[in-house]
Parts: C-alpha cells; sequence; structure tokens
C-alpha cells in the first residue's frame, strides 16, 4: 500500500478504468461504422477508451507523485439525503405532495447530526403548504398532490 | 381537534365520492391532456388552441401536460395506462398513433387498442422542399434528378421517428430513390441549413415551412394534400403536380384511455366538435396552415378506423424503408 | 427601410405603454421568483406560464414571455451564486466563484455585479440587434456542420482551462461528460446506447436532473461532511452592493463578456452556452493573478454574467428575423407566438414592425426592471442565508425534487437525480471537478450530431475541418488555448520532478 503514493488519483483512475469497462461491456453490440457514415458505437467506444488511457495515466501518476489520500465517505448522509429523493420520486405519483413533502423533509433532516425531529416535523408541513401554494395553486404545475384522497 | 378531522374527512370523502359519482357530473375537476412532444411544436400548438376552447364548453380548466421523449412514444405509453375516468386524455399524432408499432419493436401501447378514440383535431400537411438553387423546375424533374443522383443528394430529417422521417421514407420508398439521408435533431436546425444551402431536400409539415417559402428562402415542390392551402396558393398538389399517390398529413388527433365511458367520450368529443367550429379557433388552426376535419371525419368512430388504416399503411413502408428504431 | 432612431421610437411607444410596461413588470418578477428554484429553469417556467398570457394580446404576450425568460435567467444565476446549484447550462460558470464569493460574505457584492453586468450587456445588445439585426444572421447562415463541430471542440477547450485542480483529471471528466451525453436514442439508426433498457434513458439525461445530482445533492452530502464549513456565510455579511473598487476591476471583464457573448448568441444550436465559459477562460488568462479563480474572484462573475445576458438577448436574432429559434426556450417562443397567431419569419419585421421593434425595445426594459427588482432582493436573499443548515438543506432537497419531477412530470427523473447525487459525492471523493463535467455534457450531443453531420456531407473526408476557414480557424484557437492551458502544469510537473 504504501507504494501509492497519491491514493485518491489511484482511486480516480480505477473508477475511471471501471467506467471504460462498462462501457465496452454496454455498447459491445452497436456498430462502429465506417467513416463515411459514423455509427452508434463510435463515439461511447471511442470516449470510454479516452476515460480508461486518463484512468490508466492516473494510476501511473499515484505511484509516483504525492497526493491526496482517500477520505472516509459517510454512510449516514448519502443514505438519508438520497433516500429522501427516493422517497420521494416513489410517492409523488401514487401518494402525492402532501405525503411525498413531509416525507422528503423528515427524512432528508435526518441526515444531520443536530436535526431535531418535532423541528423537522414541522418545518416539512409547513414547506410543503407552501410548495403547495406556490407550484399548485400560483403556477398551475400539473403536480399530483394527494390522489389517495381528493383525487388528484 | 377530532371534530375537525371528521368533518374534515367527511368532507373529503363526499368530494371523492361525487366526483366518481356519474358521467352526468362530468367534468368535475380539471382534465389533463397528455401532449407527448415538447412544449412550442406544432402538436403542442394544436392541442393548446383546441384546448382553450374545449375547456369553456366542459366548463373545467384542460390543462397541458408535456411528456416528451422517444419519438412521443413515452408520453403516449402514460396516457395509455392511466386511469379511464376521463379526467387524462392525449394529443396524438400520426407518428404515435399510425408509424409507431412499425418503428419501435418494443412499443408498450397498441395505437388501435389501447385507446377511445375522441376526434380528429388538425392536420398539418406535408410539404416537398428543397434547398431554394436546387436545379429543378418543378416535382416531376426534381424526382427525375433525385433518381439519377441517389445517394449524392442529401436529405434532411428531424430524427428517426420524427414525421419527416417517415413522410420522406414513404416519398423515397415510392420513387425509388436513396438519398443520403442526414439527422437532425428537431426541424429547426433542418431549416437552418436549408437555408444554408448545405443540404438539398426534406418532407416536412406547413407550420414548420410556410414562412420560410413565403420569404422566398427554400421553394416547395408540392403539398400533399388533395387540395392547396389557402396559405401557400401558388404551391401546387402531389396530384397536379404528377404524384398523386402521395398523400400524406401529419394528423393530431385526441384520444382517451380505452374503458372511457361512452357518455364521457362523447361529451368530449362534442368540446371538440365545438371549438373546431368556433370561429376564433378556427382561424387559428388555418392561419398555421392546418386541414381541418369535416363531416365524418369529426366522429369518433370515424377516428377509430381511420387509426387502424395508419397503423396498416406505415407498417410495411416504413419497413420496406429499412429502417425502425428499437 | 425607415431610419434606425425612427425604428426604435416606434419600438419605445409600443414597449412604454402601460400595459405593455406592467405585462414587461410581471414577467421580469414572476420569472425571478420560479427561476430561482432549483431545477424550474426557463423552459418551464415559460411553458407553465404561457396560458396566462392568453389573455392579452400578441405584442403584450411576447413582451411578458420575454420578461419570464430574463427573470428566469436571472434567477437561476441567484441560485447558482447563493447556493451552488446552476439554473441551467449558463450558469454553471458563475457557481465556481459566484459561490465562493458568497461563503466569504460578499453574496451581495457577487449578484449585484452580475445584476449591474447584465444590464449593461442587455443595454448594448439591444442597441446591436437594433442596429444589426438583419445582416447578423447571415452570420448564422454560414455555420454548417463542420464549423460547429470545431466550434464545439473550442468549447471544450475552454472547459479544460475552467479547472482549477489537475488538467488530467479535468481531461478525464470532460470525457466522461461527453459519455454521458452518448446516453439515449442513436439520431441515426434509433439504437438504444446505454440506456440499460429503462425507459426514463431512452431520450438521454436531462441536464437538470445532472446539474441537480451533481450540484445539488452533492453539495449537500459535502456540506453535510464538514460542518465546520457548512454554514454557507461563514465570514460577516459585507457590503450588500458593489463599491468602487470591485467595479474598477469588473468593468473590462464586463465589456469583454457582453462582446463575445452576444457574437456566440446569435449562433443557432446553443451558440449562446459557450458565451460564459469562453469569458471565464479569457478573464482567467488575462488577469495578472489566475490563482484568484475558482476562489473568489469578481471578474470570474462579472464577465461570465456580461456574457449570459448578451447572449441571451442576441439569441432572438436568429428567432426574430428567420424564424428558426436557436434553443429549447425559442421554440417555446415559437410556439407562443403561434399560438397567438403569429408565425415567425422573415416577414414579422416588415409585416408586422411594432411587434418586432416593441418587442426589442422591451427588452431593454426587461432588463432596466430587472435591475430595479433585484437589486433590492439582494438584501432579503442574504439574510436568507443565515438560516440553520439543518433547516435550509431539507428544504434545498425539496425544492429540487419538486423541480426535477416538474420538467416531464416523470417520478423516474427524480430517482436519477439521486444516483447522480451520489456519483457527485463519489465525483468529489475522487477529487473530480463537477464543472467541466456539466460542459462536456452540455456540447457533446450537439459535437457528435454535428461531428457525423458533418462526415455524411463529406462522405467521409475529414478534411472537410480544415478546407471550410471558419473551421480551420476555430480549431487552431482550440489547439492555442489547450496549449496554455496545459503549459504551467507540464512546467511545473518538471519542477516538481527536479526537486524530488
Amino acid at each position: 500500500m504504501s507504494r501509492i503514493r497519491a491514493p485518491q488519483e489511484a482511486a480516480a483512475g480505477l473508477f475511471l478504468i471501471a467506467l471504460a469497462l462498462f462501457t465496452f461491456w454496454q455498447t459491445s453490440d452497436l456498430a462502429i461504422g465506417t467513416m463515411r457514415a459514423l455509427g452508434p458505437g463510435m463515439m461511447p467506444k471511442v470516449l470510454g477508451s479516452l476515460c480508461g488511457i486518463c484512468g490508466i495515466a492516473l494510476i501511473g501518476f499515484s505511484l509516483i507523485k504525492d497526493g491526496a489520500a482517500l477520505e472516509r465517505w459517510s454512510i449516514r448522509g448519502p443514505l438519508f439525503i438520497l433516500g429522501a429523493a427516493i422517497v420521494f420520486g416513489l410517492a409523488i405519483r401514487p401518494l402525492g405532495l402532501f405525503v411525498a413533502g413531509p416525507a422528503c423533509v423528515i427524512l432528508g433532516s435526518l441526515a444531520a447530526r443536530d436535526s431535531r425531529l418535532i423541528e423537522s416535523a414541522i418545518f416539512g408541513v409547513a414547506m410543503t403548504l407552501f410548495c403547495w401554494l406556490l407550484f399548485k395553486v400560483l403556477l398551475t404545475l400539473p403536480i399530483p398532490v394527494a390522489p389517495w384522497l381528493l383525487g388528484y | 381537534m377530532k371534530r375537525t378531522f371528521a368533518a374534515f374527512a367527511l368532507a373529503a370523502a363526499t368530494v371523492v365520492a361525487a366526483s366518481s359519482a356519474s358521467a352526468q357530473n362530468y367534468p368535475t375537476r380539471p382534465i389533463t391532456m397528455v401532449v407527448p412532444f415538447a412544449a412550442g411544436g406544432p402538436t403542442d400548438v394544436i392541442a393548446r388552441i383546441v384546448g382553450e376552447h374545449m375547456s369553456k364548453t366542459l366548463g373545467q380548466q384542460i390543462v397541458i401536460e408535456n411528456v416528451a421523449g422517444a419519438g412521443g412514444t413515452t408520453g403516449t405509453t402514460r396516457a395509455a395506462h392511466a386511469a379511464p375516468d376521463g379526467y387524462t386524455i392525449m394529443m396524438g399524432h400520426m407518428g404515435t398513433h399510425g408509424a409507431a408499432p412499425a418503428l419501435y419493436p418494443k412499443l408498450r401501447y397498441d395505437p388501435a387498442k389501447d385507446f377511445a378514440p375522441i376526434g380528429m383535431a388538425a392536420g398539418t400537411p406535408i410539404l416537398i422542399v428543397a434547398r431554394k438553387d436546387y436545379p429543378a423546375k418543378n416535382l416531376q424533374e426534381f424526382v427525375a434528378r433525385l433518381k439519377t443522383e441517389q445517394d449524392k443528394a442529401n436529405e434532411a430529417h428531424a430524427g428517426v421517428g420524427s414525421v419527416s422521417f417517415t413522410t420522406c421514407t414513404m416519398f423515397n420508398v415510392m420513387n425509388g430513390i436513396k438519398p443520403t439521408r442526414v439527422p437532425y435533431t428537431g426541424t429547426g436546425p433542418v431549416i437552418n441549413d436549408m437555408i444554408g444551402g448545405k443540404v438539398d431536400y426534406a418532407c416536412d409539415q406547413i407550420v414548420n415551412l410556410v414562412t420560410q417559402i413565403q420569404g422566398g428562402n427554400i421553394k416547395a415542390y408540392a403539398i400533399a394534400t388533395p387540395e392547396r392551402s389557402p396559405a401557400l396558393p401558388d404551391v401546387p398538389t402531389t396530384k397536379e403536380a404528377g404524384l398523386p399517390n402521395y398523400q400524406v398529413s401529419a394528423w393530431n388527433a385526441v384520444f382517451a384511455p380505452k374503458g372511457t365511458p361512452q357518455a364521457i367520450v362523447d361529451k368530449l368529443n362534442d368540446a371538440l366538435v365545438k371549438a373546431l367550429d368556433d370561429a376564433g379557433t378556427k382561424k387559428r388552426l388555418l392561419d398555421l396552415g392546418g386541414v381541418l376535419p369535416t363531416g365524418e371525419e369529426r366522429t369518433s368512430a370515424w377516428l377509430g378506423q381511420y387509426v387502424q388504416q395508419e397503423v396498416a399503411r406505415w407498417t410495411p413502408i416504413l419497413k420496406a424503408g429499412g429502417i425502425t428504431a428499437e | 427601410m425607415d431610419s434606425f432612431l425612427g425604428n426604435l421610437e416606434l419600438g419605445f411607444t409600443v414597449a412604454l405603454s402601460l400595459q405593455n410596461v406592467a405585462l414587461c413588470f410581471a414577467g421580469c418578477l414572476i420569472g425571478t421568483l420560479v427561476g430561482i428554484l432549483p431545477g424550474v429553469g426557463p423552459i418551464a417556467t415559460i411553458a407553465i406560464l404561457l396560458p396566462l398570457t392568453f389573455q392579452v394580446d400578441p405584442t403584450g404576450a411576447l413582451i411578458m414571455l420575454a420578461g419570464i425568460y430574463y427573470g428566469a435567467q436571472y434567477g437561476g444565476s441567484t441560485t447558482a451564486i447563493l447556493v451552488n446549484i446552476p439554473g441551467e447550462a449558463t450558469s454553471v460558470v458563475t457557481t465556481l466563484d459566484g459561490h465562493q464569493m458568497a461563503r466569504q460574505g460578499r453574496a451581495g457584492i457577487a449578484l449585484g455585479i452580475a445584476a449591474i453586468g447584465s444590464f449593461f450587456a442587455g443595454t448594448v445588445a439591444t442597441l446591436v440587434i437594433a442596429a444589426l439585426g438583419a445582416p447578423l444572421t447571415k452570420l448564422a447562415l454560414i455555420f454548417g456542420p463542420a464549423e460547429y463541430f470545431s466550434l464545439m471542440v473550442l468549447g471544450l477547450a475552454f472547459a479544460v482551462v475552467l479547472a482549477r485542480g489537475s488538467i488530467l483529471k479535468a481531461g478525464a471528466v470532460i470525457f466522461v461528460g461527453l459519455l454521458l451525453s452518448t446516453v439515449g436514442t442513436d439520431l441515426q439508426t434509433g439504437d438504444e446506447r446505454l440506456t440499460l433498457g429503462l425507459i426514463d434513458l431512452m431520450d438521454g439525461i436531462d441536464f437538470a436532473v445532472l446539474a441537480m445530482g451533481l450540484f445539488g445533492f452533492a453539495e449537500i452530502l459535502r456540506n453535510l461532511d464538514n460542518p465546520e464549513t457548512r454554514d454557507v456565510v461563514q465570514a460577516k455579511i459585507g457590503r450588500l452592493l458593489p463599491g468602487k473598487e470591485e467595479f474598477k476591476q469588473s468593468y473590462k471583464p464586463v465589456l469583454r463578456g457582453t462582446i463575445l457573448g452576444g457574437i456566440l448568441g446569435i449562433l443557432p444550436g446553443n451558440g449562446a452556452v459557450l458565451g460564459p465559459f469562453a469569458s471565464y477562460t479569457l478573464e482567467k488568462k488575462l488577469a495578472k493573478d489566475p490563482s484568484r479563480f475558482g476562489k473568489g474572484a469578481i471578474e470570474g462573475v462579472a464577465g461570465p454574467e456580461s456574457a449570459n445576458n448578451a447572449g441571451a438577448q442576441t439569441a432572438f436574432i436568429p428567432l426574430l428575423t428567420l424564424g428558426i429559434p436557436p434553443n429549447a426556450v425559442m421554440a417555446l417562443m415559437v410556439g407562443a407566438m403561434t399560438i397567438h397567431g403569429i408565425i415567425p419569419g422573415p416577414q414579422v419585421m416588415t409585416k408586422t414592425p411594432d411587434l418586432f421593434w416593441g418587442m426589442i425595445a422591451s427588452m431593454w426594459l426587461g432588463n432596466l426592471m430587472l435591475l430595479i427588482i433585484n437589486l433590492p432582493l439582494i438584501g432579503v436573499w442574504v439574510r436568507l442565508l443565515k438560516v440553520p443548515y439543518r433547516l435550509m438543506f431539507p428544504a434545498i432537497l425539496l425544492f429540487c425534487c419538486i423541480g426535477i419531477y416538474s420538467i416531464n412530470n416523470h417520478a423516474g427523473d427524480v430517482l436519477l437525480t439521486a444516483f447522480f447525487g451520489f456519483a457527485g459525492y463519489a465525483f468529489y471523493k475522487f477529487g473530480f471537478e463537477p464543472a467541466p463535467l456539466l460542459l462536456g455534457f452540455v456540447l457533446g450531443k450537439l459535437m457528435e450530431e454535428k461531428l457525423r453531420q458533418a462526415l455524411i456531407l463529406s462522405r467521409g473526408d475529414f478534411a472537410t475541418f480544415v478546407t471550410s476557414p471558419v473551421s480551420a480557424g476555430l480549431l487552431l484557437v482550440a489547439f492555442v488555448v489547450i496549449v496554455i492551458a496545459v503549459l504551467p502544469s507540464v512546467r511545473r510537473g518538471r519542477e516538481e520532478a527536479f526537486q524530488e
């Protein structure tokens, strides 16, 4: 491990190589085409290769130059923030804004250590009402509000 | 607190019960019209013009919801699977309900079976246009020249699945021409490069082209309808110009999901017909170069069988053109 | 043809009618308020508010829509500065230095210079349109696929310069952005590329989804990881408006940005997007101390914002003179005009001169209104920044989700944004910057389309890119820009290696 003098660069490089391989796998059935008529596979494969080359270069540099260390990845943040967004996405059409809104706010607020549940709940309801007024009433956007209760 | 909540729940329940009750009261809340294309395009414009008047007849606002994607099939799929209660309808067109089955093998809806047809709204005639200094004086010369040039000629279209693509496929197959097809994203760039003289010809809806032709930036060889358009009186019809079999118009029509009660379908059809009869609405549609349906063409039944006809028409043509989208 | 002054006089008579002034004001106000919401950019705003304009006559409707457009543009810049979320492609550059300025307590100055620079740019652009509108369209027609491709390559060169850190990583991340732009249905064959069979990806990735995820969500995640620096404003809030010192630093970037943005905006096909990037690159290269860029250099806001606004105005030229919308927003305007019975095209100028000149005059009016509306609002926004982060970030989260959903009424878009939020977080851990990726993404689609078209038209001959003088010239400039960008790093690398 001590041979890698720039762990962040190495990780970045690995990511790029993985992306390149993924691209090649997904586009294996697309034609490259000819110079007269570039096929659908040409750009992705060329770009995938370029990413892969950059990845190799990064790993190369990480062995000979000092660089930043890899930071720790937190679990709490991504889990609750992204979870909140996912919950919103899944809930908005069947359950509407009145459910998805507070859920998003409350769930999202759990990502911060200093959030308080009651405060977030009240804030969530308040924010949802504000959004309803702004988006639904004022701007007449077709956002589902509460299909299970009001039918729209 | 409990009492207020109970009262609220009761009121809400009543509202729900009432609104889902009978078609007699339809509509009791706003109706969503799905337009499977981006706002501002021909189908969207027609939907908004027609929808505005229909709102007045029905007494409830028709809200346009743009769900663009995959040549219009994304929005159409969404509308096909919506609840058949008359509160979700859509504006489909020749592409989504005619050509789509041939272009998209994995299509998730059947234009004939998954929809209850409401009525035809307006058609936009197709024009055969070319860059202004293309060396041919009329349609006959044009086709003859294309036959000799074959793949030296450059035909522009707005992407696989677009109206300009499908209608020109038909034109090419019909005349035995195999030009080099240059794809663009949308009609704007097509027109731009045609004015700039970089591509040779295209087949597109009159709406997009009328001012360019009037301004002399591009030239039109023919219009693919039985009669000349009042917006472009100097452009001969394909019948007059020697290609009578090329009759295409990018029709736009209103659909509801299959299973929508007949009473609601009739109400919507009635509102649509009233919109088409209204002087103001009519004028706006005609100014666009639109062609309005007459007599029997305005009924739901006619639309139903027209859809089946169109699907049957486009499938062999597009297969002959050798292109399917996946 | 009437005189230049005569036309302007006609225009102002139309624009200054009580009704039209009111509509202009209403449009700007609503546009700004809605544009500030992350995710709801000008396109969504105009689409939403279109029905409101039906009650009015066509000229009035267009004036209002134009007001909404500028308002939404400026609102997008406001979000970029305050919370590091670009409202649309043109505000990405503003996030680089604008947000850093906000963190240093200079949000008011950033917002102020953006507003003032935009007003200046708008004024100049309006005069240019009035005087040279018709001849300038010829410029747009010179650009065919080959020229466009070279322009995009130049844009990518700018993206490299944009990078704050390692050039290699910037290049890599640009390639990733280009790669992401290929996701979707192939233009020519209809094949699905990299869509993983998901219906939501069939039309490619929406810019807002990518921007919201990589900037918005990832930024929140980043802030949560660093509780010490997460409060947006750490220093005391300083002066609210730019002072003499800031004006001195900014006036030249504003001038340069106006020219760059104005020229690029005329080119159909979203040339306007390049304006801010070109301006930023130019300012960074011309500055005495380029290392200030990315850390809150006011030139990095003044130039791009002016370019932004100049481009937004000149983008109307192809629309008003040729009837060809240069981008999606203008396409909406075309739709709006059509609904009102005006078919845009070469004759709009001659057949309905009061519409044409009235619109141009009200463009300037709109710029003035934006200044009047926004300068007082700066105080409000800056106070808003003091809201405790634990309440602010869930609110931002909710706004982003609603905004994303309302673009296409697609729940799947929200899920996709969450994915990119995670990707953005990963990028941050790997040391990648999101801004060049976004630029690569925006340019990628157009670049590939133009490349393929050019090769089809030239029947496979690559010489087409050098035989055209415009194209060759652009490629040359791109090459020079990249060399200038790479040279310092190479020199530094040699020095470091030497010191080892």
